[in-house]
């Protein structure tokens, strides 16, 4: 019990809003999701990922591979396949209704003058074919439809599928408490399984419930019969009351007399948000405290906020060895950029500087707890910027012909301005040429070459050259001295 | 740094001839001024450097192979100076610098009126890079600066 209390003292609230986020979330996606296909693969794919893992703790190394690889295609092909799905969920809500709103549907389909329209429709032997949407976006398999937008009524009913009406042949859509598409032709089913007295509506009817969530209500114009089509299954309804708890049920509406299905309902949202909060907590402390593991890394140190005027000259360490603890899972996913060690130069002095390398200095994602730091002080020396002019001398190298002599040399420019740090200016008399060859030195001539600027934080001032022109002499030497080398040599 | 740990007597020689020739014997001293009015003009005259060069060697008191770049093969390096008028016994200072840290410092003898002499140091493998020679007065004003390479 004392161990319990021990770690809940350990949670930061942080964490405990990072749970219940992620949790809230979860339960959003179930609600959102709830019924359709999409919910389904996702459950799937958890499932996949499960497997992954335990194939991963067994070691399992193609087993764990492949099913990476399934999972990934998985959740590719969810986002292509069912785009429709999503989209339809994310775009027809408003935010409130994604973020906060009940799985009800906000506006009623008025199904009671649905139903007393159809049966007046199959008491005059009118055929008709009504289509009510769910949550499948219908615009893929549905073609022709004329735009109708009206408020759904009786006399709209009877008037949409009157004989010589020309869209009474079509479907007519109905979304909400409106009608939204009439003459609506549907894809037909191509089951040899139906009686053989149903006609294209009838399977129209049963081709839009193969395919889609949607229900769809046929009034048979020979038989005056009428039949519901919903998830591939034709069925005939007899009466009106019949057809409203039907369509009631299938459309997930609010009917007054359902209060034992309101209670359900809302048991299992409770349940969802149970499973989503327990869920998200067991994958939480997988994540962060599955197993303390420690790892080290070399991170090299940045420094912020340094004065304008001044410039870093030496540190007595680029990088330091940071040790870092938590849960294996995220220590392996650390990535580079996630580490950083920063030192604030703002209050920093022309000349060494010691700083100490404390939690603040240093930036770790969140789950990641700091061991150790070495070294755990930085010495920094700064300088101000100053210009200097400086001769130039030539860096020769290699072997000049024995019998030469390199008696002269002019450079151009002689002296050259350089920026830098002033205690380097100061130490500096001269500077000096990148290296210039004399094995291929024959005669007198000249050459270009570029200054070796060392330090590298010199740079030589705005005007100046930075590529310097030697003119050199050579001589023959004398033979009794020419022999002597050579001899030498 | 390993440079500096050099014991500077195995480091370099100077030879100075002013205790083992006579003045005149260094100086030329088929010129050597003999009346009181010229003495005294050269007393009032300003120590001027003549020559200074570096080379391989002192052969009669003049510098054998003068150049600016000198093989390491040769062992030995020279900066040769002569100063005419040398109004009043004094000195000049010989600094050899490699890249910009100072390697010795010599301190060489004049007598008037005039005078020629040498610093030089040994050369070994790793002195291979840029050298220069910085000839100060006792004013610590410099007369001249030579700038030479050592090379393979």
């Amino acid at each position: 019990m004392k161990s319990f209390f021990l770690f809940l003292s350990s949670l930061r609230w942080t964490d405990v809003i990072d749970i219940a986020f992620n949790s809230y979330i979860l339960f959003r996606l179930y609600v959102l999701f709830k019924g359709t296909t999409v919910l389904r693969v996702l459950i799937g794919i958890a499932i996949l990922w499960l497997f992954q893992r335990i194939a991963v703790s067994l070691n399992l190394v193609l087993t764990s591979w492949a099913f990476q690889g399934i999972i990934a295609a998985a959740a590719i092909i969810v986002i292509v396949v069912f785009r429709n799905e999503i989209r339809s969920v994310l775009q027809a809500k408003t935010l409130r209704a994604i973020l906060w709103g009940s799985p009800h549907k906000a506006v009623q389909t008025p199904v009671e003058i649905i139903s007393e329209s159809v049966f007046d429709l199959a008491g005059k032997r009118h055929g008709a074919l009504l289509v009510f949407k769910a949550k499948d976006d219908l615009q893929e398999v549905v073609h022709s439809g004329i735009p109708w937008n009206g408020v759904l009524s009786k006399e709209m009913i009877l008037s949409i599928f009157w004989p010589d009406n020309p869209v009474h042949d079509g479907a007519a859509i109905i979304e909400g408490d409106r009608i939204s598409e009439v003459g609506v032709i549907l894809p037909v089913s191509r089951r040899k399984d139906l009686p053989s007295h149903y006609g294209t509506r009838h399977r129209a009817a049963a081709g839009l419930a193969e395919r889609t969530d949607a229900l769809a209500v046929v009034v048979s114009e020979e038989t005056g019969k009428v039949v519901v089509a919903q998830g591939g299954k034709l069925r005939g309804v007899h009466g009106k009351n019949e057809l409203a708890r039907s369509l009631g049920e299938a459309l997930g509406l609010q009917v007054e007399k359902k209060r034992f299905s309101q209670k359900r309902q809302k048991l299992e949202l409770s349940a969802a948000g149970l499973i989503a909060f327990l869920f998200i907590t067991a994958v939480w402390f997988g994540f962060t405290r599955g197993s303390d593991t420690l790892i080290t890394r070399d991170i090299p140190i940045g420094y912020m906020n340094r004065p304008a005027e001044m410039e870093i000259l030496e540190t007595s360490a680029n990088v330091v060895r940071i040790q870092l603890g938590g849960s294996g899972a995220i220590l392996k996913s650390l990535g580079p950029e996630q580490v950083q060690v920063r030192l604030d130069l703002g209050k920093a002095v022309v000349g060494k500087n010691s700083f100490t390398i404390t939690h603040e200095s240093i930036k770790l994602p969140p789950g990641v707890v700091l061991k150790s730091i070495e070294p755990s002080v930085v010495d920094v020396t700064l300088d101000v910027q100053a210009k200097k002019e400086l001769p130039i001398q030539v860096d020769w190298t290699g072997k000049l012909n024995f019998s030469l002599a390199l008696t002269d040399v002019k450079i151009d420019p002689q002296k050259i301005t350089v920026i830098g740090g002033r205690s380097i200016l100061e130490k500096l008399s001269t500077l000096y040429t990148e290296k210039a060859r004399l094995d291929t030195i024959e005669k007198s001539g000249e050459i270009t070459v570029s200054l070796a600027l060392r330090p590298a934080s010199l740079k030589v001032a705005p005007g100046s050259k930075e590529r310097i022109r030697i003119a050199y002499t050579v001589e023959e030497k004398r033979p009794k001295e020419a022999e002597n080398r050579s001899e030498g040599d | 740094m390993k440079r500096l740990s050099r014991p500077a007597g195995i480091y370099f020689g100077v030879f100075l001839l002013l205790l083992a020739f006579s003045s005149q014997a260094l100086s030329q001293p088929k010129d050597t001024p003999t009346s009181q009015s010229e003495q005294s003009h050269t007393d009032s005259a300003k120590l001027t450097l003549r020559r200074a060069v570096i080379c391989e060697g002192i052969k009669d008191y003049a510098p054998t192979n003068p150049a600016i770049v000198f093989p390491v093969s040769i062992g030995r390096v020279f900066c040769f100076s002569y100063l005419d008028p040398v109004p009043e016994k004094t000195a000049i200072y010989h600094s050899w610098y490699y890249r910009d840290e100072l390697i010795t410092k010599q301190k060489l003898s004049l007598r008037p009126p005039r005078w020629a002499t040498y610093s030089s140091i040994q050369l070994r493998e790793y002195d291979k890079g840029p050298w220069r020679v910085t000839i100060t007065d006792q004013a610590n004003d410099t007369l001249d600066v030579l700038r030479f390479s050592i090379t393979d």
